[in-house]
């Protein structure tokens, strides 16, 4: 075997014990579920597109930090929820309440949809 | 009358798709100068030459800067900010995630805009502004921010959003 192709297997078999992110420890299960579904539903603020969870820009790893501390210090997911909007925007909830204006971000597609049907159906009756 | 519904069916999608085609295509800034009106967050935290700092800055119109020795796009926008600094405008510092010690070298060496720099190592102050990076800048009225730029402060951003938000409140409170 070459050295090169060595210097290569070793490489690829190295980097898979490279822990990507931090580890986050919790004393349950229901806290570390609680922790990963929030992160999912927390915008990056700094990304076009896409959760904290899935991002390593510093803001993200900050709103991360904090999530886990409030966690662990026993605040509730709507009280993390309102802590990060109240920094960060409305817009960085994932998942809006399910109330006020809120209700037409819900609600629109299917009161489009149902235009379309009305549009539709009158069309065939004609 | 079939021939309008027929229209319908194929306008509909088109205004669907222009609408959608015009916020993505828009100035992408744009989307960061609204700004909802909130206090300015409380904190613990001391200045660069380890001085409490005086909540009374914040009073009247100031700017706060966020900024680091790391940011590059700091180093472009601070001529502006030097300029704004000689026009009698306020302008207060952030000094966001740096060291102590590289802080001062940065404006010992570019010189100092700001009447004070807050110093904010850990970024906790950043944090609670929902500050995403450097440099960043927030206008503030009576220790209420009511202005937001993310990226660099220029001579365009400060005439599109900050001129007319004090323009608005200086004639509110006259």
């Amino acid at each position: 075997m070459k050295v090169s192709t060595l210097i290569l297997y070793g490489c690829i078999f190295f980097t898979t014990f490279l822990p990507a992110e931090a580890i986050y420890k919790f004393d349950n299960s229901v806290e570390e579920k609680r922790f990963y579904s929030l992160i999912s539903e927390i915008r990056c603020p700094k990304c076009t597109s896409g959760s904290i969870a899935s991002s390593d820009v510093p803001v993200s790893r900050d709103l991360k930090q904090k999530v886990y501390e409030l966690i662990l210090t026993g605040s509730t997911d709507k009280e993390i929820k309102a802590y990060v909007t109240d920094r960060f925007g409305a817009s960085s909830d994932y998942r809006p309440a399910f109330e006020g204006a809120n209700y037409l971000l819900w609600f629109g597609p299917f009161i489009f949809l149902g235009i379309l049907m009305l549009i539709f159906l009158s069309n065939r009756r004609l | 009358m079939s021939a309008i519904y027929r229209s319908l069916i194929i306008l509909l999608p088109l205004i669907v798709l222009i609408t959608y085609g015009t916020i993505l295509i828009a100035d992408k800034d744009d989307a960061f100068t609204y700004f909802e009106s909130k206090e300015l967050p409380q904190f613990d935290l001391q200045d660069l030459e380890d001085r409490k700092i005086d909540l009374a800055a914040f009073n009247g119109i100031s700017l706060l800067n966020v900024w680091a020795s790391w940011c590059i796009t700091c180093l472009v926008e601070h001529p502006f900010l030097t300029q704004l600094s000689k026009n009698e405008i306020t302008l207060i510092g952030l000094n966001y995630k740096d060291s102590q010690v590289k802080a001062k070298q940065w404006l010992g060496k570019r010189g100092d805009p700001y009447i004070f720099s807050i110093y904010d190592p850990r970024g906790d102050l950043a944090f609670d502004l929902g500050v995403t990076g450097a440099p960043e800048t927030f206008l503030i009225f009576n220790q209420q921010i009511i202005g937001h730029i993310q990226g660099e402060l220029n001579q365009e951003k400060w005439q599109s959003t900050f001129v007319p938000l004090i323009n608005a409140v200086t004639q509110a409170n006259q």
